[in-house]
């Protein structure tokens, strides 16, 4: 009878133990996606697509780099085209603090670099669909995240996880993301809006490995209550080239590519 | 025809069920089928060229008429609680099914952009309801520097701020009315008020109030006609079979409607006005008829008496159905579809009345009995040659002092002229209220303190040129443009377009100096200003003022009024303008439900207008084949010439604007109007061919048509007198012009059109030869 209830108490221990190392919890997953390793640079061109519900378009080229400080993750940008905006340059400095993003403008016509300060992390980065907390990562803790199912999509076998925000102020009320089983990168995300109806929908097109980092090239971000959608499409992908960190300064901002 | 007419009477009991069995199939399918159309933009023809432009203007800019819900303290808005029910006002409007999230404006969404020494701040005036004395402060000044939102977000007296959800066309409800004025009422306390106000709650009160009110009058209207029938006809056989006719007339109708599916509009609801008229006129005229006969000979038997009615009635009622039927067929060259309708179902409807005044009162006379005799008294001296001395006196009178009645109308004629100059066309939906009534008053109170609760949509296009809309010169003379509208007109308290987000970027960027309140000078400037609006405002404020490749700007004007005056008077300032844009390869379009009110107005009235030449025209042609006579055909026509000539004088006079209804009532004077004038005309030929004396021919005439034309416009104008005491004025417009112009009809059939019948001598040339 004891030796029953030992053997059978230890079955149970084992069998979760060796599920809990099978199945994979919702938190290391997005755990995993999170330490996913970037470069410590990138330089890119960007090509940004925007188009409207009545199907017309904005097609801007923009240069970028971007370094990363430890503490703080900094970005430059250069617009190419369309020709009126050319060599207007945009700086963002991200900080791993709770501290709000430094931004500063430089606009070519006025000939002066401007601070932009703003309190919201919801603003529309460039007018586009995505938002600068789209583009940055989320801090893991400030979700639930809970595993929905297992899918495949465009032959890729995915977990699907829910992530409900912990503060109910935040733009969106949950989001749920598509993450490929093999390398942990997502393909496909949904956010909610406050009212927990769907907003936006975005979907990687295509991921390519660029020096050993898996880089997202080419990405659609979808509002479906705006009928808006935006593009990304990156080129001429460089990585650890070793940018010069005097590079994002305003002084570089006004000297234009 | 006369016979087959008599024939009927042998089945008369087949008669009566059948109608009673086609009537009750009617009812059935109206209680199916039949629905209401209250939706304005229903009525609109979408298929005309500015409508056309309009609707696709409303898709590129997203231009949607707003409600408009204000908040007022009388102690200032900068507190706690105010602050507390915006915001949560504003969240509860987000969540209606009917409004879209992103299309809620209020204080509590709008970003606040300023600039500071080295940059631009870009921020919410409060995310959270500010609680303490420095943050309301704060929030005052911010609101205060801001010329976007002050002013037009917050009263400048600062006891007002407005929530502005905007909604589609579509969407307005009873339900949603109701449950918005829910909303509001809760949030109502001691020190708090709330107005909500807007052209869709205008537009969805008129719809639903003007039926409305017509329910609750339209009983009080027919029992007036069945008292005062009961009076004229002393009979109450007679009166329940008259208003018989009137009563399957309008049932197979609107019966037709609903087995065709075509929704009942607001017009449609004059159908029963006209069927009222005609099947009175009808039953009148037939029952004076056989009263005379029995009078005479107080011992024929039913079927003598009504067949002896049929014999000589049967023409005249028919007559009079078909020109009145053709009248109103001329309404189908009207442009807009519920004209059009009206026109159609109110011939389908005079024809039945006709049907019926021929089939089925013979029959329920056969049935039900006749009316009582009366036996003349052939010893009295009746002063002349009819049984009536009061009509010969009077037929005598008329014709003695003829040249009263040419003097008399040729000065109405001049009179009418002079009074048709000051007449003015008002597509506005306010005026149709009491000027006491709630919305008109919430309507003045935001007027007072904002920029104007009506819109007029000004679309800018370069036809194809893109980036039209970054060039400085094209910018500035918008800016000069909305400068120049905004100065002169009272009536316009703001405006707003593109330069005016340029004009707060080049302020901004300049540390807010108040000298930088305009316009660049390079086209790049304007281009990276835009693209750092797009990046740290929110883009979709962009897309309401221009278009995607900025070819096409949208440049709004807020009204004080919705009348016709204002936004003519906006109109004529922006025209100016048009040489100079087209200098630059720009041309001129309009959008918005009030351009789109004001241009559907004219249409009806273009339409009106043009139906009326037709139908006038079609009426003469008509009688004069009728009396094989073309003079008869001119002389009937005089009449009504004079009852719209004088109805379109009086409102001239009155200061009444021409509107939907009150276009329409001309066709319905006509449709009444010649019903005189061949009902008196066609026994007036009888009453020739067997004297040779003209005035014999008149006063027996007077005696017999005039009577009845004078009962049946008695019966008429009682029914609709009792309009004038709706609660809703364009009903009551609609009763007293129908009353009045049922009497300048009747006063001209047997005044002026009488007077030339005589003069004429038409029908006694052969005679006198």
């Amino acid at each position: 009878m004891k030796t029953t209830t030992k053997l059978i108490a230890l079955a149970i221990i084992m069998v979760f133990g060796f599920s809990a190392k099978a199945q994979i919890t919702a938190n290391e997953i997005v755990e995993k996606v999170y330490n996913l390793p970037t470069g410590e640079d990138v330089t890119s061109t960007l090509n940004m697509t925007l188009t409207n519900k009545s199907g017309q378009t904005r097609v801007r080229k923009i240069q970028q780099y971007f370094k990363n400080f430890g503490d703080v993750e900094k970005s430059i940008m250069f617009f190419m085209t369309p020709a009126d905006i050319k060599n207007t340059s945009f700086m963002n400095w991200s900080y791993d603090s709770d501290k709000s993003d430094d931004q500063w403008i430089y606009l070519p016509a006025l000939k002066k670099v401007k601070r932009i300060s703003s309190d919201s992390k919801s603003d529309y980065f460039m007018g586009s669909d995505f938002t600068y907390d789209d583009l940055g990562d989320r801090k893991l803790d400030a979700d639930v995240h809970k595993l929905l199912r297992e899918e495949t999509i465009d032959g890729h076998a995915c977990y699907v996880v829910e992530s409900v925000s912990k503060d109910e102020d935040y733009m969106y009320s949950k989001t749920i993301t598509w993450i490929r089983k093999d390398i942990f990168v997502g393909m496909k995300k949904e956010f909610y809006d406050e009212d927990s109806e769907l907003l936006k929908v975005l979907t990687i097109k295509k991921v390519e490995k660029i020096e050993g980092f898996w880089v997202i090239t080419h990405s659609e971000m979808k509002n479906v209550q705006k009928n808006h959608k935006t593009t990304i499409k990156l080129s001429n992908i460089k990585i650890n080239t070793g940018v010069s960190a005097s590079k994002f300064s305003e002084r570089m901002m006004t000297r234009g590519i | 025809m006369t016979q087959f007419i008599i024939k009927l009477l042998d089945y008369k009991w087949l008669t009566m069920v059948i109608i009673i069995a086609i009537s009750a199939f009617f009812i059935l399918e109206m209680k199916e089928n039949t629905r209401m159309e209250t939706n304005l933009d229903k009525y609109m023809p979408h298929d005309h060229p500015a409508f056309i432009y309009s609707d696709s203007a409303e898709s590129w800019f997203g231009i949607q008429d707003g409600i408009i819900i204000a908040i007022e303290n009388k102690n200032g808005i900068y507190n706690t609680e105010t602050l507390d029910t915006l915001k949560k006002l504003t969240k509860r409007f987000q969540k209606f099914d009917e409004i879209q999230k992103s299309d809620v404006t209020s204080l509590y969404t709008a970003d606040n952009i300023v600039g500071t020494e080295d940059g631009m701040d870009v921020k919410a005036f409060f995310k959270r309801v500010p609680k303490t004395a420095d943050k309301l402060d704060n929030l005052q000044n911010n609101v205060r520097n801001n010329e976007m939102i002050f002013g037009r977000l917050v009263s400048t007296d600062e006891t007002v701020t407005v929530i502005i959800a905007e909604i589609g066309d579509d969407v307005f409800t009873q339900k949603f009315y109701n449950e918005i004025l829910e909303t509001a009422e809760a949030s109502e306390t001691d020190d708090i008020k709330i107005y909500v106000a807007g052209r869709p709650i205008v537009e969805g009160t008129m719809a639903l109030l003007g039926p409305a009110d017509m329910k609750k009058m339209v009983p009080i209207v027919i029992l007036i006609i069945f008292v005062v029938l009961f009076i004229t006809l002393r009979s109450f056989k007679g009166t329940l079979i008259t208003l018989g006719v009137v009563f399957f007339s309008t049932i197979w109708t609107f019966g037709l409607m609903a087995i065709t599916g075509i929704p009942v509009y607001a017009v449609s609801t004059m159908i029963p006005v006209m069927l009222i008229a005609i099947g009175v006129a009808d039953g009148i005229h037939l029952y004076s008829h056989l009263q005379v006969f029995i009078n005479h000979f107080p011992n024929a038997t039913r079927r003598q008496a009504t067949i002896d009615m049929i014999k000589h009635m049967w023409k005249p009622v028919a007559m009079t159905s078909v020109t009145t039927a053709v009248g109103f067929i001329s309404l189908l060259t009207s442009q807009v579809y519920p004209v059009k309708y009206f026109g159609l179902f109110t011939a389908f409807g005079v024809m039945m009345a006709m049907v019926f005044s021929l089939v089925f009162l013979p029959a329920a006379i056969m049935l039900f009995g006749l009316p009582k005799a009366k036996p003349v008294n052939l010893e009295e001296d009746k002063e002349g040659h009819s049984h009536s001395k009061l009509a010969n006196n009077f037929a005598s009178w008329i014709i003695k002092y003829k040249y009263v009645s040419i003097l008399g109308s040729a000065l109405i004629v001049v009179a009418s002229l002079i009074g048709m100059q000051e007449i003015w066309i008002n597509s506005s939906f306010l005026e149709k209220f009491e000027k006491e009534s709630d919305i008109v008053q919430t309507d003045k109170f935001i007027n007072e303190h904002f920029g104007g609760t009506s819109t007029l949509n000004l679309i800018l296009d370069a036809n194809g040129t893109k980036d039209a809309f970054k060039q400085p010169e094209v910018l500035r003379l918008v800016d000069k443009m909305q400068k120049d509208v905004n100065g002169q007109l009272q009536v316009v308290g703001n405006t707003f377009s593109l330069a005016d987000y340029i004009n707060r970027m080049n302020k901004v960027m300049n540390a807010d100096k108040e000298e930088f309140n305009t316009i660049p000078d390079s086209k790049e400037m304007i281009a990276q200003y835009l693209l750092l609006y797009e990046m740290s405002g929110d883009p979709e404020n962009l897309n309401k003022v221009v278009d995607y490749n900025y070819e096409k700007a949208n440049i709004t004007f807020q009204l004080k009024s919705d009348n016709s005056k204002a936004m003519d008077a906006t109109l004529a300032i922006i025209h100016n303008y048009e040489d100079d844009f087209k200098k630059l390869g720009i041309t001129l379009n309009y959008a918005g439900s009030g351009y789109k009110g004001l241009v559907f107005t004219d249409l009806i009235l273009e339409g009106q207008i043009m139906s009326l030449v037709l139908s006038l025209i079609l009426i003469i042609v008509l009688i004069s084949a009728m009396f094989k006579n073309i003079k008869i055909g001119f002389i009937a026509s005089v009449p009504i010439i004079l009852t719209a000539m004088i109805s379109f004088g009086i409102m001239g006079f009155l200061g009444i604007p021409l509107n939907t209804t009150t276009a329409l009532l001309s066709s319905i004077a006509i449709g009444i109007g010649i019903d005189y004038a061949v009902h008196f005309l066609e026994q007036y030929r009888t009453n020739a061919a067997n004297t040779d004396d003209k005035m014999v021919a008149a006063q027996k005439t007077m005696a017999h048509s005039g009577r009845a034309i004078i009962y049946n416009a008695i019966v008429v104008i009682a029914g609709f007198l009792v309009l004038m005491f709706s609660v809703f004025p364009p009903n009551r417009e609609l009763g007293a012009l129908v009353s009045l112009n049922m009497f300048t009809s009747l006063i001209g059939t047997l005044t002026i059109m009488m007077v030339l019948l005589y003069v004429s001598n038409v029908y006694f040339k052969k005679k006198t030869k």
